[in-house]
């Protein structure tokens, strides 16, 4: 079958595609037959080498898709062959087949599309963690985004609004913004024009926020530490920016703030019951239409390295999927 | 009336104790005739001028106080006079006689004496505080508490063993660990002879303690983030070790680690029936026996120097408490 392969660390041009051997089903595993993959900021520090977890090289990539299940391992229950479903692992999602645990698989709900299917898990699940797991969100709070035009980002506003949440929309760039204020966002604010500080104050007429999701760190997370509400929740999601915050610890005690470290990808393992109910959730929102996955982009396999480009260069509007075996999967 | 003032920052010697008139009182307010006063690390720090909040000159330090409500103003309706109260206010407890809103007027338990009311509010709800609303510490967790036989360590040792956790504690010598033992700490280590990281780590089987109460800061924070399961709440409530740490937000991101800062007076200030309710389990858990407050000394406020000596110099265990001469 066919796969994107990183035979070294490095940026996307070090990607290739080649013909691997099917994986082996296995007892309680289910093989997938991929649809569509999409590429996610994470991939990108993955293979670069600078993501937390790690695997020898040559290794698949690849981190979210969705597909049909074709075979099932001994032992399978609650999934059968020709069900649509939709997942995430750490690799070897970038690929015409994937091998997981049956329990890995999320159902996709009939009449909405694996394009929209392979875009859910990772964004929206990331956002919905964040302020569901970390900063315990109670509807009427003031929710401040950054990077909100982002995969993250993005997911992170819908579900604010859908959680009832006031939602304030941080990127970079007047388009950025109007994409975030569009996802359904009540404020923007562009970064690139605009103090972060003095308009979130403006906005919130000299409260503060009480929760702040931030992917993108350094000068982001700075600003936000001085535009909080007491008992705010700050949730540190990644270091986009390139600047990881070293945050002075007196500045949280006399505000009352929490710095709220964050890793979605460990939850699966350490608490499948929460990660299974959060998917549950999030694919109702769905159905609702109270969640939105935005497409932007959906290239051949074999341009991964292109794919992964317009993240890196940050020209997405949306979503970029790889069309693996497309909706014929 | 007989009050301890500050009139200019400096250190505890440069207090003064005078005769100064009574303080005016308005609707809303209470007056207490003071009989004993709990010491706490930040008065030494609000005389020096480096508390964040610094009242106008004079006044008189003092955090908490516990005496009898002598005269209440217009409105005021939880509190009458001969009620027996503990007053947590912004500064002002040392003195004879303290002018208090409603608000901060707690009725105290009719079998509870003064000194120990005085000394019983601004520790223990700290602890509470930090333990139950950011620290969500459940039964059968692991909690790590620092500077154990302090004032407020003390009482973080205690609250953790009433909440049910298994309780490892910190501080600098044997006498300080064998206080924090007998205040029900099941794990004590000596930070100053053993590498209390792989201390914690070899009482938990490799897990890390699931919950930290610091008020102390400094490398003793940093070491602790090495040292904790996944999902770890810290809980940052001062720097007696003098250093402000900087807290690498790389290393919460990978563990799920989340560190609080609490700072309990906004809690009092801004949230007062969450603190009413902090105290109804307090002083539950009080008259069952679960709380046992240490009183290590006891001064008259002319002595008020040397009991601030006490706290800045790291010798104090427990709760030291100011008297003014009312019994």
């Amino acid at each position: 079958m066919r796969a994107v392969i990183c035979p070294q660390f490095g940026p996307p041009e070090v990607l290739r595609v080649a013909d691997v051997p099917r994986p082996e089903i296995a007892p309680g595993m289910a093989r997938v037959r991929i649809a569509y993959a999409a590429i996610n900021f994470a991939d990108i520090v993955m293979i670069e080498g600078a993501y937390q977890k790690k695997r020898p090289l040559p290794f698949v990539a690849g981190m979210e898709y969705s597909g049909v299940v074709t075979e099932c391992g001994p032992g399978v229950a609650g999934v059968a062959p020709g069900d649509r479903v939709m997942s995430f692992e750490f690799f070897d999602c970038f690929a015409d087949e994937i091998v997981a645990p049956a329990a890995h698989l999320y159902p996709v709900p009939d009449g909405k599309p694996l394009t929209e299917a392979a875009a859910l898990p990772v964004g929206y699940g990331t956002g919905h963690g964040a302020l569901e797991w970390r900063a315990r969100m109670r509807p009427g709070e003031w929710v401040l985004v950054h990077g909100a035009a982002g995969g993250v980002g993005l997911g992170t506003v819908e579900v604010a609004k859908a959680m009832g949440g006031t939602v304030i929309a941080c990127a970079g760039g007047a388009g950025k913004v109007k994409r975030a204020l569009d996802h359904g966002a009540d404020y923007g604010i562009d970064y690139t024009a605009e103090d972060i500080r003095a308009r979130v104050l403006e906005i919130t007429g000299g409260r503060g926020v009480d929760v702040v999701v931030d992917p993108v760190g350094g000068d982001a997370w700075e600003a936000s530490l001085r535009c909080v509400n007491w008992r705010a929740r700050m949730v540190i999601v990644g270091f986009a920016g390139g600047r990881v915050p070293q945050i002075p610890a007196n500045i949280l005690l006399v505000k009352n703030v929490a710095a709220v470290g964050y890793w979605w990808g460990d939850y699966r393992e350490k608490r499948p019951a929460m990660m299974r109910d959060s998917v549950a959730k999030l694919t109702d929102w769905w159905r609702e239409g109270k969640l939105r996955p935005h497409v932007s982009h959906i290239l051949p396999m074999e341009e991964v390295t292109e794919a992964m480009n317009l993240l890196v260069r940050r020209e997405a509007t949306g979503r970029v999927l790889l069309d693996i075996g497309g909706e014929e999967a | 009336m007989r009050a301890l003032l500050c009139r200019q920052w400096g250190p505890p010697e440069s207090l003064t104790v005078e005769e100064i008139d009574p303080a005016p009182m308005g609707a809303g307010e209470v007056r207490i005739a003071v009989h004993a006063a709990g010491l706490n690390f930040a008065d030494t720090l609000m005389i020096a001028g480096e508390y964040q909040r610094k009242p106008p000159f004079p006044f008189s330090p003092g955090l908490e106080a516990a005496g009898v409500v002598t005269e209440v103003g217009a409105g005021v309706t939880r509190l009458k006079p001969g009620d027996r109260a503990i007053a947590l206010v912004d500064s002002g407890a040392f003195r004879a006689e303290l002018v208090a809103v409603e608000r901060d007027v707690i009725p105290m338990p009719a079998e509870m004496d003064f000194v120990t009311g005085a000394g019983f509010g601004a520790a223990y709800c700290t602890a509470h505080g930090a333990l139950d609303w950011l620290g969500r510490l459940a039964p059968g967790e692991v909690l790590l508490v620092h500077g154990a036989a302090g004032g407020v360590g003390l009482g973080a040792v205690e609250v953790g063993k009433a909440m049910g956790a298994t309780v490892i504690a910190t501080a600098s010598s044997p006498e300080k660990l064998a206080l924090a033992q007998a205040h029900g700490a099941d794990h004590p280590i000596n930070y100053r002879t053993e590498d209390f990281r792989a201390r914690v780590l070899e009482i938990t089987d490799g897990r890390g303690a699931d919950v930290v109460f610091d008020p102390v800061g400094g490398d003793v924070f940093l070491t602790s983030l090495r040292c904790v399961a996944w999902d770890a709440r810290l809980v940052i409530i001062g720097f007696a070790s003098g250093t402000r740490q900087k807290i690498p937000a790389n290393i919460l991101l990978v563990k799920n680690i989340a560190a609080y800062g609490f700072a309990w007076t906004q809690y009092r200030r801004e949230a007062p029936e969450m603190v009413y309710d902090s105290m109804e389990r307090l002083f539950g858990w009080w008259r069952e026996g679960k709380l046992a407050p240490h009183i290590s000394e006891v001064f008259d406020l002319a002595d008020a120097a040397t009991a601030m000596r006490r706290l800045t110099g790291r010798q104090a265990t427990g709760r030291i408490v100011l008297t003014t001469g009312l019994d």
